[in-house]
């Protein structure tokens, strides 16, 4: 694993979130037999125990379950991004699924917890590599 | 309160083993900073501190309980080739502390009860302040190398644990109320027990709630106070049948009750259903069901505490008060160990006394129910130690003759 936290095109249980990220949908897996979101990826439905999954793609509005404001980087490849807000988002399909981001275009005034907030995809990079990847960022909902 | 509902994890099944087996000698190794030592070379320090705590030889103990899951914990050819012995040893990777340094006196019972061992050491230590400089992300190297954390929360900054838990601390105040003030409570009590105990880490360094909101927040909402230690250091305790334990040095310290928990999201902590609660829920109902007591009976009590708001949490979860009702329980002097409410971690904790996992807490509770800690709860007869890792939760519940 590189030292830079960025997605690994190779991973197969992921690749096709970060595929969908790339033409601009947040897709999520659902089973094909019971119909519900299933987060994180995984081979079997843990509803229904169907194996056949298909990845959809989600409105991308939801609302910030929690978030952390994190003002001193705890490690390195976040340490020029201080302060940065990362947290969850709880879709609005199904706030069971919860997905992990990093809110981007906040002001200190308006951050607070079930915070509706949108998908935005936009390159990741890190200082010091010329690498980077299209993932989806949250941002207030307009 | 009710726990009957909650379905997002369960309870392990344990068998009895009420009374069948205490803990008869306890030792520490120097608690420090960064100190060049070795986890081996400490574990052995702890062991000869208990050793001699029990008045036990190290011929005497053919069982060794270790935590199975990191890679440089004691082995028994480091006990032989440092005490010049060479006999058979029972080993079992099931101890060690975190969740385990509750769950192992259950598993040596088993042992005992086979007669596969008689006298059994459960030691841990870690040198993570010394060898803080070359790992990733400290302890959250682990979580760092889990597939699915590397893809879905790494790049987006959730990482590592101080992450993790500012953002259920957020979503508990949020649901519950639950203030700085109130978590800050949790850290100043550790800090006056620290202060009292002459091993202890920050034992020179005392700290005031107004210090305590004072320091600049770290991952808002949680301070560096809210954090535990990173140091090198660890514990041991010896355990043994009822038969052999009335002989020895110390009077006994029953193991009266033990639980386990676990939680359905298993390290995915952004997706437990219950975000705000620790699997203590299906954990401490069993140990004091095992023990015949209730959250009203116990005189002390540890718990595992990486961040206040985890100590927070279990204190709800375990029953001693109603959920979400913690914040304003742990307000003012509650947790102190002299003020008859809820001595808690009358060490210091993983925040203000070491970062040994929870080892260290056992040992407190065995020193509390003997009458010889530092910061004495007068009387303490049944003490607990509430034991939390990720998904896992896990009780010992310990008391002595009355």
């Amino acid at each position: 694993m590189s030292d830079l936290p960025l997605p690994d095109p190779d991973a197969a249980l992921t690749r096709p979130f970060f595929e969908a990220a790339e033409r601009g949908e947040l897709a999520i897996p659902r089973c094909d037999t019971c119909r519900r979101l299933v987060w994180y990826p995984r081979e079997r439905c843990p509803h229904c125990g169907g194996d056949a999954l298909s990845w959809v793609a989600q409105s991308g509005r939801g609302t910030l379950y929690s978030y952390a404001v994190v003002h001193r980087a705890l490690w390195k490849p976040f340490a020029d991004k201080v302060p940065y807000v990362t947290g969850l988002v709880a879709l609005e399909e199904d706030p069971a699924v919860r997905v992990v981001t990093t809110l981007v275009d906040w002001t200190p005034g308006e951050l607070r917890v079930d915070l509706p907030v949108e998908v935005v995809f936009r390159p990741l990079r890190f200082a010091g590599s010329e690498s980077s990847a299209v993932v989806p960022f949250f941002k207030p909902a307009a | 309160m009710s726990t009957a509902a909650a379905d997002w994890g369960r309870s392990v099944e344990l068998d009895d083993v009420s009374h069948r087996v205490a803990i008869v000698g306890v030792g520490e190794a120097d608690q420090t900073q960064a100190s060049g030592r070795s986890a081996r070379d400490i574990s052995l320090q702890a062991i000869e501190r208990a050793l001699e705590d029990a008045g036990l030889a190290p011929g005497d103990v053919d069982g060794l309980m270790t935590s199975g899951g990191m890679g440089d914990q004691l082995l028994p050819e480091d006990f032989h080739a440092h005490f010049g012995t060479s006999h058979d040893l029972w080993i079992s990777g099931e101890g060690g502390g975190m969740a385990w340094a509750a769950t192992a006196p259950s598993k040596a019972a088993a042992a005992l009860a086979r007669g596969d061992a008689h006298v059994v050491l459960n030691v841990f230590a870690v040198s993570w302040a010394t060898q803080r400089g070359s790992m990733r992300g400290g302890p959250g190297e682990f979580h760092a190398r889990e597939p699915l954390k590397a893809q879905l929360e790494l790049p987006f900054g959730w990482f590592p644990q101080p992450v993790y838990f500012a953002t259920i601390a957020r979503r508990h105040m949020h649901e519950f109320g639950t203030t700085p003030e109130q978590l800050g409570a949790i850290a100043v009590a550790c800090r006056r027990h620290a202060n009292l105990h002459p091993g202890a880490v920050l034992h020179d360094k005392p700290l005031s709630l107004e210090d305590y909101l004072s320091r600049p927040l770290l991952v808002d909402p949680l301070r560096v106070e809210d954090c535990c230690l990173i140091s090198d250091g660890g514990a041991a305790y010896v355990m043994t049948s009822p038969e052999r334990a009335h002989d020895l040095a110390k009077p006994p310290v029953w193991v009266a009750g033990v639980g386990e928990g676990r939680s359905d999201a298993g390290l995915y902590w952004s997706q437990q259903r219950d975000f705000t609660s620790t699997p203590q829920v299906f954990s401490a109902p069993a140990a004091f069901r095992m023990a015949g007591v209730t959250a009203e009976d116990v005189d002390v009590l540890t718990l595992y505490d990486p961040f206040t708001i985890v100590a927070l949490m279990q204190i709800e979860d375990m029953g001693f008060c109603a959920k979400g009702e913690a914040g304003a329980f742990v307000e003012g002097t509650r947790l102190y160990h002299d003020a008859g409410g809820l001595p808690y971690n009358t060490h210091g904790g993983l925040l203000s006394h070491a970062y040994v996992l929870g080892i260290a807490h056992v040992v407190e509770v065995v020193r509390q129910l003997r009458g010889e800690a530092h910061a004495q709860v007068p009387g303490a007869r049944i003490g607990v130690y509430g034991g939390y890792t990720g998904h896992l939760a896990s009780t010992l519940v310990l008391e002595r003759d009355a």
